[in-house]
């Protein structure tokens, strides 16, 4: 056995655990909802143990369970949108500051929420948007309005709970990709005698199209699979793929159509994660 | 200062308390002696949090919550720093395609990978009868899964940053493979190992959908008992749970703060 092979074997030794253990609870795992999700349900035996594609007709025939999907994808849509407009004015404000100091405090702001865990955020907003929350408080106290506004438990409640958990996405990936375009570039700009705004729109944003692109496909498919977002804050009269896989799967016992509902998501994320990482990948200078 | 630019600085401040204001306000609301949580209160108590200590999910959901990410992140750094090593410093097959796999916890999202690994385990207990759902075993194997990621990036761009000029320097005067690791790798990856950990017992802590499949009666973590509260009650009890579980991971971010940069690395 030469020096090599001898390498080449104790390199494999030591990334084998990982690598089964990954293999045997993750992608194995995955494979296995494939599998079901072309199985039928069946109330008796749970699985009739055939191949059909009836789950994914039943999904996109249904008229309950398209507009589940179509409005999951809006409401990702839409917050994807809002974070890109209100992320990328941030993103570059940090990534275009001199302090090193302050830019890595507004990084660790940015990032602080996101590691506080979904259900603890989810909580704060139910807190702040409740009918005696501290939104309609505020809003009462000031006199914008008379009564109580009904915030939570709707689609605009999700809408802004969602933003806040993808905002942070948003920013860090866009501050990245900002990152890398040179601020020779801007003064350039200035230097022709355009305004800041003009340099903004007109240098820095279209070189910056493939990272928006990037951040809005990670932001979209965050918001497809969110969970605690919608149980929480959109309540039960709001329907969306995630809350729908945990009802199918562990509620109904319908493992066949669970299954497809997660493999719709497993593969819209997919889509997403290629799209990004693809446009991240490729240097554009 | 121009008007536009005191515009824009006033934008990204209001991003900023977009983001940071809702954890501030539940750690306010924590401390309110009122039954019902309105604002502004009548007055301030800390009861809550006792009260808080004696509901039994949340002091055993906070007790299981805390022996799953201490195992978890001991399991995922057993097999996540040899995998992070192998890679950086060895000759490792497809070492592409190898990366992409550890890392794959991380990016499938974990309402799916929770459906799948329930389907899973009922389908092993089908065939071995050896359950897995709703056990501690269970909930850990998930857990050690989510720290392998957070491991395997920590480290390696530990290693990374490190080149491996040390580790030929120790080689070249006769040290052997395990004395090269324990006495020079080792040293000079610890910040990493230890931001590896903390984030692992994090990211675990914190997690949420994927335990969602695999909690049973008397065997919840505290996210789950959360929201579990959530669906039916609002009031400064769970206000002051959400606020001890921002304080443990908030700890857990300073102490990572003198180990990594988290405004660089992140």
């Amino acid at each position: 056995m030469g020096p090599e092979k001898g390498a080449r074997l104790r390199g494999l030794a030591l990334v084998l655990p990982a690598l089964l253990l990954v293999a045997a609870f993750l992608l194995a795992p995955l494979a296995l909802v494939v599998r079901y999700s072309l199985d039928v349900y069946d109330p008796a035996s749970l699985m009739k143990g055939v191949f059909s594609a009836e789950n994914y007709v039943k999904l996109v025939s249904d008229p309950f369970y398209l507009r589940v999907l179509v409005f999951t994808g809006e409401i990702a849509a839409l917050s994807t949108a809002i974070c890109l407009v209100l992320g990328y004015p941030v993103a570059y404000f940090i990534s275009r500051s001199t302090s090193e100091k302050l830019r890595s405090f507004l990084i660790i702001i940015t990032v602080l929420p996101l590691l506080m865990g979904n259900a603890v955020r989810a909580a704060a907003w139910m807190v702040i948007m409740g009918t005696k929350g501290l939104a309609n408080a505020m809003m009462l106290g000031a006199g914008v309005i008379d009564e109580p506004l009904k915030i939570l438990y709707t689609p605009t409640a999700v809408v802004i709970g969602l933003v806040s958990v993808l905002l942070p996405f948003t920013i860090i990936t866009l501050q990245s990709v900002l990152d890398a375009i040179p601020g020779s570039l801007e003064e350039a700009g200035r230097s022709l005698g355009f305004s800041p705004l003009h340099t903004m729109f007109s240098v820095v944003m279209p070189l910056s199209v493939p990272g928006m692109l990037a951040a809005g496909a990670i932001c979209f498919c965050l918001a497809m699979n969110a969970y605690a977002t919608p149980v929480l804050i959109g309540g039960p009269s709001v329907h969306m793929m995630g809350p729908l896989v945990y009802q199918q799967i562990s509620k109904v016992t319908n493992w066949p159509f669970g299954s497809a509902l997660a493999c719709v998501l497993m593969a819209v994320t997919l889509t997403m994660t290629v799209i990004s990482t693809t446009i991240l990948s490729r240097r554009y200078f | 200062m121009t008007f536009g630019r005191a515009v824009y600085l006033f934008f990204v401040a209001l991003i900023m308390v977009f983001l940071v204001a809702p954890l501030g306000v539940i750690m306010w609301a924590s401390f309110f002696a009122d039954k019902i949580l309105a604002f502004p209160p009548s007055g301030y108590t800390v009861a809550y949090y006792a009260r808080a200590w004696q509901l039994a999910d949340f002091s055993q959901g906070f007790m299981t919550s805390i022996q799953v990410a201490v195992c978890a992140t001991v399991g995922s750094l057993l097999v996540g720093i040899p995998a992070a090593l192998a890679i950086e410093r060895l000759s490792v097959p497809a070492r592409a395609a190898v990366r992409e796999v550890l890392l794959a916890p991380m990016y499938v999202p974990a309402i799916v990978a929770g459906a799948a690994v329930y389907l899973y385990y009922i389908q092993f207990e089908i065939k071995t009868e050896f359950q897995l759902t709703a056990t501690f075993l269970g909930l850990l194997i998930a857990h050690t899964l989510v720290g392998i990621p957070w491991t395997m990036r920590l480290v390696s761009a530990s290693l990374v940053s490190n080149g491996g000029v040390a580790e030929e320097a120790a080689q070249s005067l006769g040290a052997n493979a395990l004395q090269t690791f324990f006495l020079v790798t080792l040293p000079v990856i610890r910040s990493g190992i230890i931001a590896a950990a903390l984030f692992s017992f994090i990211a675990s802590f914190t997690e949420l959908e994927l335990s969602l499949f695999l909690v049973g009666p008397g065997k919840t973590t505290l996210p789950i008992a959360i929201i579990n509260y959530l669906e039916w009650n609002l009031d400064s009890t769970i206000a002051a749970v959400a606020t001890v579980q921002i304080v443990i991971i908030g700890a857990a971010l300073l102490v990572s703060d003198r180990f990594v940069n988290l405004g660089r690395d992140f």
